[in-house]
């Protein structure tokens, strides 16, 4: 169960409206590496984690991460409001809108809309982690190209912050991966799934 | 659009701050569960927070559905959501 807290983790307050920079943005809500993707792996993938130290730490990030789809959302929301006509035609913003408005829609910068192909929850722990630091260094680069092609100081304020928060999800994911492959035993010491075979 | 800051993004900042202190500790205790020094972190700026929350709340109401900032009247419903620019401006 979760409960709602009524506030950003990080302020979203984007002074000049830009549906081009929206366009590129919306990639880290519906697109490959993007936040939903994240955090539907991550919360995904808890359930079949082998030790609670692992099921806590894939709650707790994916559970950061819906807040991270909500700053996301809050920059594209700020961005493309009180809009124009002409805005919307010369920025490009026009072959989103015409399906979907001003509204959020999970989709990739390139149009290819939000799928549960983008990540696996394969119930092997050590393939899971592994992916999940990949996931991490993914997003994290994603970043970084978005910080070459922006620069209102409003919106880079913010993915600066979402930056940083994919490098301490890395590091506290190899650590999990630690605890995990701490565990096997003489038993298990070729890792096999140490989720499954016993 | 006012460009200044106004108390209420000043409070909600500092709500902010000190939540993001105790999301960070979380997550390394998460990992660390044996840590007392991380456990003693955690456990001052929960502290902090929490007073900082009801300070936030009391003057510009609830930050989650059961807070006591709803008692009296439904202000959940009413107050601004947090992607919009209006929820840091003075009510």
């Amino acid at each position: 169960m979760w409960q709602y807290e009524k506030k950003l983790q990080y302020p979203v307050k984007i002074k000049t409206p830009n549906p081009a920079t929206a366009k590129i943005i919306i990639t880290q809500f519906g697109g490959p590496d993007g936040e939903l993707g994240a955090a539907t792996r991550y919360l995904s993938q808890r359930y079949t984690a082998p030790c609670s130290e692992v099921k806590a730490i894939l709650n707790d990030i994916g559970t950061e991460e819906l807040g991270h789809i909500e700053m996301i959302c809050s920059i594209v929301y700020q961005l493309t409001r009180n809009l124009s006509m002409k805005e919307i035609k010369e920025s490009g913003f026009d072959t989103y809108f015409v399906d979907h408005t001003a509204g959020l829609y999970p989709i990739a910068a390139s149009g290819v809309p939000f799928s549960a192909q983008t990540f696996q929850s394969t119930g092997d722990p050590l393939a899971d982690l592994t992916e999940d630091m990949a996931a991490e260094q993914k997003a994290r680069l994603s970043y970084d190209n978005i910080l070459r092609l922006v620069d209102d100081p409003d919106v880079r304020d913010v993915i600066k912050f979402l930056r940083e928060r994919e490098i301490v999800h890395f590091q506290r994911f190899g650590e999990a991966m630690r605890l995990v492959t701490d565990q096997l035993d003489s038993k298990n010491f070729y890792a096999f799934n140490p989720s499954f075979d016993k | 659009m006012a460009e200044t800051t106004t108390n209420k993004e000043k409070m909600l900042k500092t709500v902010q701050v000190y939540s993001f202190a105790v999301t960070e500790a979380s997550l390394f205790l998460d990992t660390h569960p044996d840590c007392r020094e991380a456990l003693e972190y955690y456990n001052k700026y929960k502290a902090l927070c929490s007073e900082a929350k009801a300070a936030y709340e009391e003057k510009y109401g609830p930050l989650t559905i059961s807070s006591d900032a709803n008692s009296s009247a439904w202000k959940w419903a009413k107050t601004p959501w947090p992607w919009e620019i209006c929820a840091y401006e003075e009510a």
